[in-house]
């Protein structure tokens, strides 16, 4: 009996020095590094990715934030630049009409994807509501910057830039690369979407590239481009919005797929110490109130991006209907009482820190 | 149910152990234990420690690195941003862990942030451009 133990500890002693060799082999040939920007989508970008130096690691991440630079500027709708047709410029009325206008195909490939998530969502994701999210925006914004005068906007304005919020005005024509909004009153607001589908077209040029072990995560749209070099995933926490003390809801192993989260604690303004929100119930027009967070799994971001926001928008049962019947997709709501609901398959990415 | 008791043990060791001059050799047992118990506890500390140490908390300001400070150490950085570093954002570092005592954003997201201490946890005040990170060697 004692000589089994005297054996098992020596073992271990002489198999010391292999394990902190080991482990000290282990650390050198790749190092992890870190990048910020500020200047895309009005939130902050973070690049993390393992790379053999600073110089192989910045190299990679400029050309990913110079990527996501262009997308910001094609899909921005509050800033316009010299020569370039973006969706500000789509927006546009000129005499009292939008025009026709040809744009850079990257910008029709995200308005196709915004149609197929619209008709996925059953409405719920609806890119044609810019008329009735500008009015929240106004307001949220003065609200911001003025906080003792701040008001809500009048539900008459709301009701009646809703009336413009028809998607089969948005006409897309593919053959000329062209894009007109047909009602004079309409006007496109990609902020559920833009986000995460460029996060995601970024992602997917890295893979084409046979970049991996890197993670994009644009103000909360996290996206991760193959394993860590030692082949496990990437520990991603999920904040907790409830105020119970308990830092995160959760710990999820990704390795390749995205995970967005919309919560009602991220952007918002105060009026009368209520707060009011930015995700607007397209029926009610006010801000959404099932849900103090719904968080999307899924391998594309723009589909996480749009999901996350559409289930914001809808009844637990209809959302979970909605992601039961999606392949590889799966989600947790978090509800203002502070009950959390997975769907079906959540826990198989759930992991410990 | 020892096995033992049914088929001799193969190896020296066992039963024979407790036959004449057992008693030198337990105590030389005993020691021997105790000093491979000594050296497993020496190098878990070693390498406990070693963790320790790599834990540090960098800040950027617009993406470009502002300062590296260890949280080991008990500390106040007072992050300077704008034009002619009339914004602040109060950095403590208290028991491991960092957070924003007091900034003069107009959101208060970052003061009202958790403190942080696991590699890659972060606290961003996107008014001020910065972001504060753990991170681990």
């Amino acid at each position: 009996m004692r000589s089994k133990l005297i054996s098992l500890l020596t073992a271990i002693c002489l198999f010391l020095p292999c394990l902190s060799l080991a482990a000290c082999k282990k650390e050198p040939p790749l190092e992890k590094f870190s990048a910020y920007s500020f200047d895309y989508f009005d939130t902050v970008t973070t690049v993390t990715g393992y790379a053999e130096d600073k110089e192989a690691f910045d190299e990679v991440a400029n050309g990913i934030l110079a990527e996501l630079k262009e997308y910001h500027r094609l899909f921005t709708i509050y800033h316009r630049f010299e020569g370039l047709e973006n969706l500000c410029t789509v927006n546009e009325l000129v005499d009292g009409a939008h025009r026709t206008v040809k744009v850079d195909e990257r910008i029709i490939d995200l308005l196709l994807y915004a149609k197929e998530m619209y008709d996925l969502t059953g409405g719920h994701l609806n890119i044609a509501m810019g008329s009735v999210l500008s009015i929240w925006h106004d307001y949220r914004t003065e609200g911001m910057n003025d906080p003792i005068s701040a008001k809500l906007p009048p539900m008459e304005a709301l009701r009646a830039a809703a009336e413009h919020t028809d998607i089969e005005k948005l006409v897309i024509d593919e053959e000329n690369g062209t894009v007109t909004i047909t009602d004079p009153k309409m006007k496109l607001d990609v902020g559920a979407i833009a986000k995460g589908y460029a996060v995601e077209r970024v992602a997917q040029s890295l893979e084409q590239k046979d970049i991996t072990g890197y993670v994009i995560n644009v103000g909360g749209n996290v996206r991760t481009v193959g394993a860590k070099p030692d082949g496990a995933g990437w520990t991603v926490g999920i904040e907790n919005p409830l105020d119970n003390g308990e830092d995160y809801l959760g710990y999820l192993t990704l390795s390749g797929e995205s995970l967005v989260t919309s919560g009602s604690y991220q952007r918002y303004y105060l009026v009368n110490g209520e707060r009011y929100h930015h995700i607007i119930h397209p029926d009610t027009l006010m801000p959404a109130e099932g849900f103090v967070s719904v968080s999307i799994l899924t391998k594309h971001s723009g589909k996480g991006d749009a999901l996350s926001t559409a289930l914001f928008c809808m009844s637990l049962e209809e959302g979970q209907a909605l992601i039961e019947s999606l392949p590889d997709t799966e989600a947790q709501w978090v509800l203002p009482d502070g009950t959390i609901y997975n769907s079906s398959g959540w826990n198989t990415y759930t992991t410990e820190p | 149910m020892n096995e033992n008791s049914i088929t001799p043990p193969a190896h020296s060791g066992g039963n024979q152990a407790f036959g004449a001059g057992s008693e030198k050799k337990r105590r030389n047992d005993l020691i021997l234990i105790g000093i491979l118990l000594a050296v497993l506890v020496l190098a878990g500390l070693a390498f406990f420690l070693l963790r320790e140490e790599g834990d540090r908390v960098k800040v950027t300001v617009d993406g470009e690195e502002y300062g590296t400070y260890p949280l080991s150490e008990d500390t106040v950085v007072e992050i300077r941003t704008g034009k002619d570093g009339e914004e602040l954002n109060r950095l403590i570092i208290r028991d491991g862990k960092a957070f924003v005592e007091r900034a003069t954003c107009p959101d208060g997201i970052c003061s009202n942030h958790r403190p942080i201490s696991r590699d890659g946890e972060s606290i961003v005040c996107l008014p001020h451009k910065v972001v504060i990170t753990v991170e681990q060697q």
